[in-house]
């Protein structure tokens, strides 16, 4: 049960693991269909701006060449920064500090021996002694550099936001003082020269297309993958199972050691190194490419890269007084700097998610074929996904029961859950209703762990779930959101892959049903390409609960489905219901308001008022009970 | 009319929050909109005030197109919202959340619309320097619909006034309601407590789904057999 | 002791320049969550206009608030130009538009004047010193402290008595209930950026006259200290940002009398280290009044 895109998936083995097996199986094959396109559409990108700048550069002086190979360099440590910003969409300004660090080891190691002992005579450690070969110095520099990373991404990585920039801007501070005012290492302001001298453009081709495989293998990579997720929202993330903290620092560390390639390779086309070469406005320099080209994809990257990279080129012409055009030019300084700065002002204000925002010519190119091929399989329109495909039976569905025990929460002073002790038996639909801020999505937060709770404890069998939100994903609930959050820049596919991955890892004594029957299941396959932010609102409602399947929970919380929808869509949400969790063998705990829809697909109701149990039973149990009737109409005084 | 909405349309993002939805309101009406939660009751609210931009219809306000005006115009002109969990300034004392709230009357008349709001809520004249972030879910409530009062609305909108608080405070929310329409008030509230809330209220509207499924007056529409299946699903 | 004390008043006078940014910078970050790290370049202006005006022998009587007023009318126009378009972005286009501006504003002084700092005589009333016992006291370190505290006494005022300081501090606490209290977005926003850029260029005022001289990177440095002081007292906590800008002053101070010589150059990254534990440690800051009344 293939689709056409991932027609490559490895052959069903039989036996127990049947399922793990075809579950890597899809994730691998969809690496392949996206990241060779991907690799092979941007080396072909960089190929063609290459052609065009050489053919350029022979027409010209060295300063020529000097402009591919800076713009190589450039290109580099652009793509170290996205790396890291583009897919953890946290703002780092500290990358540069790596890339000093690993560009002055680099320097230290291979400055020959006898300018050492004239720039640096009193260095540390025998380092004026010291000669090695610049391959060998810079292997070691971007070692070093990656050894940075890890320390600074444990710092940084555990923050976001407004922290994690305000601590990476520090270090990028600390490391131009530290370079500062060590004169005997570094020689200080004084630049550290004869650093040896690179030619030609063989290296700086060499590291532009390197760093252009790493991005993309570690975007289509696992960790990279998560760390998407993680971008997207991490709280949906969390609730998936997806921990924040690993695939946001290997992100960091991954974008450090290109950084430090780059800063390498940027000091050895210089000849020499000083501590203003890694500066904040160079950082700035940095990212204005990032941005102004689209921070998210590598086509971006190269795209702004050379966008800047060029529009400098002839700002600084034009600023040179030249006679061009048949009158001299006034001689203006600062001009480049202008431009940088207005066209990122101008891209920030009118389009803040760069020229290219989501592109990237790989993923266009690959999604391009994959719909063409599979056109005409497609037959089914927008709303017909009747139950026409037969609902596989999960082969092991859960013998646990989900139990609360007084479950309660108190918000100061204020109790929103009052111990609550109810009992979702194994495989069973069951419902939790009540008015308006009668505490039901405070209750699921309390299971999930969005919410500490100050009382009470949930089991699932005898496993005590505890702690994080990510650790109770990976012990076997998974939910979904009143205020709908899918991935919203993710594809369908790569939404709902995202938690097959964690499934592949922590669920995978529950398999059953692939990525692809489940996008089958809710009707989603034949828009599996899309973003999912395009999808239309119920669309987007069964790609939530698509994705939370894909956990391969034990139970399923479902936050108000049908929030927002009509009387019919409701009904067909019932069946939705129904057949995922019947496929993947999964208890349901279903919140809403909607009584018909509660009665329509629950055996067992429970109805919560001001945060305590005020009823149980079945529907019509519940239905007919006169507290509840009070309850939700207020007729108490009339 | 005094406020007319007509054909409605709001949309956040993907989702149609308000499918065309028409409500009219006379001079010295109160009117009730009931529904259960998601019906887009508070958007409604929103979106007559200009804190959410309709993306079609109308809203009228004394026979002038008001549709997407800011939200401080509209205060200025007589709109008044009391929003849902009230939102009051913790930070600020319970006098200055009041000075805020009558920035758009004249200088000269905040001192004494303060006064009266003192003599209207004496629980709130005894904590008047106390930070709002003290003041209990009753007194807070009091607070929040004593700050619409302080620019004299012409119309007040109440979202939930009776959220999270204790029967004898709803008791109290509910006598204000009344006493408010006999000085002459014209109100649009909106409340889970629909039964209740329909009995005293001259006219209801019934939203489901981001659509009025039925209007009428209060005391027919809260007697209708079928309200509590509209209200809740049905079966 | 003696010492003790004269760093003391040293790292106040060095403070209240940091401490009057800083109150800018948490305030705006209170109404529009937006580190402007733009706010700097306020004291750029007042530095070209008073070479400008000084050059030309006008008093400096009639240059200090023309120069006030430039950063009022450069803060006020930044705003609607700029930031006005990006308010509901997310922190991060808010933040790099804040860089953009900043970039653009160097260039615009290297094209407009020149990259090399022009100079202006300092009065004579900047750099003498008292002597009041055992202690030299610079007699504009006490016109600086004696400015700033009458700023914080005004800024507290403001803040307690008038509409426009109630709508700021409620428009902190929650936008959209200030709105629906008659307060105008675009008024509260344009007024908390002109009142910040008040803040700034009287700050720039009182460093500028010992400065004595304009060049167009130098709103950079003083800015990134009022950044950090504003976080260590807690972004969008006013008095916060007092005590913060207060007391990286007073630490620099310290810091420069304690360090042996050889780890001179490094005070700020001493204070960096320290301002990146804090972060990880306390986020909210050090000093969160706001945050310790709400709980």
């Amino acid at each position: 049960m293939t689709s056409p895109g991932t027609g490559s998936g490895t052959d069903v083995a039989a036996g127990p693991d049947a399922g793990r097996a075809r579950a890597s199986g899809a994730s691998r094959s969809q690496l392949r269909s996206v990241a060779l396109p991907s690799l092979l559409a941007n080396w072909a990108l960089l190929g063609v701006l290459f052609a065009f700048g050489a053919l350029y550069a022979t027409g010209g002086s060295s300063a020529r060449d000097l402009l591919i190979s800076d713009l190589l360099i450039n290109l580099v440590l652009v793509i170290g920064f996205h790396i890291f910003i583009g897919n953890t969409g946290v703002l780092s300004f500290g990358h540069l500090g790596i890339a000093s660090v690993a560009a002055y080891t680099m320097a230290l190691l291979a400055v020959p021996s006898d300018r050492k002992l004239v720039l640096i005579p009193k260095a540390p450690w025998g380092i004026p002694e010291i000669e090695l070969s610049p391959l060998v110095a810079s292997l070691i520099g971007v070692g070093v550099g990656v050894v940075v990373a890890v320390l600074l991404g444990l710092v940084a990585a555990r923050t976001s936001g407004l922290a994690a920039t305000m601590i990476t801007l520090a270090f990028l501070a600390i490391v131009r003082q530290v370079a500062e005012n060590r004169k005997d290492l570094t020689g200080g302001a004084q630049n550290l020269s004869s650093v040896p001298r690179l030619e030609g453009w063989s290296w700086p081709v060499f590291g532009a297309l390197l760093a252009i495989t790493i991005a993309v293998f570690f975007r289509s990579s696992k960790i990279g993958r998560l760390a998407v997720a993680t971008r997207e929202d991490e709280l949906a993330a969390g609730a998936m199972g997806i921990e924040v903290f690993t695939p946001r620092l290997i992100a960091f560390v991954v974008g450090g050691g290109v950084v430090a390639l780059g800063g390498i390779l940027r000091v050895q086309s210089l000849g020499s190194i000083g501590p203003s070469q890694f500066s904040f406005e160079f950082t700035i320099l940095i990212l204005a490419m990032l941005v102004v080209g689209g921070m998210r994809t590598v086509t971006g990257a190269i795209i702004g890269t050379v966008f800047i990279t060029v529009g400098k080129e002839i700002t600084r012409f034009l600023g040179d007084g030249p006679d061009f055009l048949g009158f001299t030019w006034p001689k203006v300084d600062g001009l480049p700097d202008l431009f940088l700065a207005g066209s990122l002002l101008a891209v920030l204000l009118t389009r803040p998610t760069g020229l290219l925002g989501e592109f990237d010519l790989g993923r266009w190119i690959s999604t391009r074929v994959r719909t063409s091929a599979s056109a005409p399989a497609v037959v089914a329109g927008p709303d017909d996904h009747a139950p026409v495909v037969p609902v596989p039976r999960a082969p092991q569905a859960t013998r646990d029961e989900l139990v609360t025990n007084g479950l309660g929460v108190v918000f100061g002073g204020f109790t929103a859950v009052d111990n609550v002790s109810i009992t979702v038996a194994p495989g069973r639909i069951h419902g939790l209703i009540g008015p308006n801020g009668a505490g039901k999505t405070t209750f699921v937060n309390l299971l999930t762990g969005q919410v500490e709770p100050t009382a009470g404890s949930v089991h699932i069998g005898d496993r005590l779930l505890s702690g994080a939100p990510y650790k109770r994903a990976r012990d076997g609930v998974a939910r979904t959101f009143q205020n709908l959050r899918v991935f919203p820049s993710l594809s369908v596919r790569e939404n709902v892959a995202v938690a097959d991955l964690i499934a592949h890892d922590h669920r995978s004594h529950r398999t059953g049903v692939s990525v692809d029957e489940l996008l089958t299941l809710s009707g989603l396959s034949h828009m599996a390409d899309r973003v999912a932010s395009t999808l239309d609102y119920g669309n987007q409602r069964r790609l939530e609960i698509a994705r939370a399947a894909a956990l391969r929970p034990d139970f399923l919380l479902l936050d108000e489905p049908t929030s927002g929808m009509s009387s019919s869509e409701s009904l067909e949400m019932v069946d939705h219901v129904r057949r995922v969790a019947t496929a993947i063998g999964a208890g349901v705990l279903v919140i809403d308001h909607d009584l018909g829809f509660i009665t329509n697909i629950c055996e067992h109701i429970t109805v919560l008022d001001q945060g305590t149990v005020l009823a149980e039973g079945t529907a019509e149990e519940v239905q007919r009970d006169q507290r509840v009737i009070d309850a939700y109409l207020g007729s108490g005084h009339a | 009319m005094i406020l007319e909405v007509d054909q409605l349309i709001t949309r956040y993002g993907s989702l149609t929050a308000l499918h065309a939805v028409s409500v009219h309101v006379a001079e010295g009406e109160l009117v009730a909109l009931v529904g259960p939660n998601g019906a887009g009751k508070t958007t409604l609210l929103s979106s007559v005030m200009g804190l959410l931009k309709p993306s079609g219809g109308v809203v009228r306000f004394e026979g002038r197109n008001i549709t997407g005006f800011d939200p401080a115009a509209n205060v200025a002109s007589g709109l008044a919202l009391v929003p849902e969990r009230r939102r009051i300034f913790k930070d600020l004392t319970v006098a200055e959340n009041l000075r805020l709230a009558g920035s758009t009357v004249a200088k000269s008349l905040r001192r004494s619309r303060m006064d009266e709001m003192g003599d209207r809520f004496p629980a709130l004249r005894s904590k008047w320097d106390v930070s709002a972030g003290f003041l209990s879910g009753g007194q807070a409530q009091q607070l929040a619909v004593a700050r619409a009062l302080m620019s004299a609305p012409k119309v007040l909108l109440l979202d939930e006034p009776c959220l999270g608080l204790a029967p004898t405070m709803v008791d109290v929310i509910f006598e204000l309601l009344d006493q408010l329409r006999s000085q002459g008030c014209t109100i649009l509230v909106v409340e889970q407590q629909a039964q209740r809330v329909l009995s005293v209220a001259d006219r209801g509207y019934v939203m489901r789904t981001g659509e009025i499924v039925a209007e009428g007056s209060g005391p027919d529409l809260s007697g209708r057999p079928d309200l509590f299946d509209t209200y809740i699903g049905g079966s | 002791m003696t010492e003790f004390v004269q760093n003391l008043i040293d790292g106040l006078g060095n403070g209240s320049t940091y401490a009057l940014l800083a109150v800018g910078v948490s305030m705006l970050f209170g109404v529009m969550h937006l580190v402007n790290f733009a706010h700097g370049e306020l004291l750029t202006i007042g530095a070209y206009v008073i070479y400008g005006m000084r050059s030309n022998d006008i008093s400096w009587w009639a240059t200090i608030p023309v120069a006030i007023l430039s950063a009022v009318m450069l803060s006020v126009l930044i705003e609607l130009v700029a930031f006005r378009r990006v308010r509901t972005a997310s922190a991060f286009t808010l933040l790099l538009t804040s860089f953009a501006i900043e970039i653009l504003s160097h260039a615009a002084w290297r094209i407009g004047v020149s990259s090399t700092p022009r100079r202006f005589e300092a009065p004579n009333i900047a750099f003498k010193v008292v002597e009041v016992g055992p202690f030299n006291i610079e007699i504009w370190d006490v016109v600086s402290i004696a400015v700033a505290v009458a700023c914080f006494v005004a800024t507290a005022v403001m803040l307690r008595t008038t509409m426009f300081g109630l709508s700021i501090r409620a428009a902190s606490e929650d936008f959209d209930a200030a709105r629906l209290m008659g307060v105008k977005a675009n008024r509260v926003i344009s007024g908390a950026f002109a009142f910040a850029g008040l803040l700034a260029g009287i700050a720039g005022a009182i460093w500028l006259v010992r400065r004595g001289q304009a060049d167009p990177r130098m709103g950079a440095e003083p800015l990134l200290k009022a950044v950090i002081a504003a976080i260590i007292g807690g972004l969008g906590s006013l008095p916060g940002a007092v005590v913060g800008g207060l007391s990286l002053g007073i630490a620099e101070v310290y810091f420069r009398s304690w360090l042996p010589s050889d780890l001179q150059g490094l005070t700020d990254s001493f204070v960096f280290v320290v301002i990146a534990i804090l972060f990880v440690v306390r986020p909210q800051g050090l000093f969160n009044v706001a945050s310790a009344e709400r709980v």
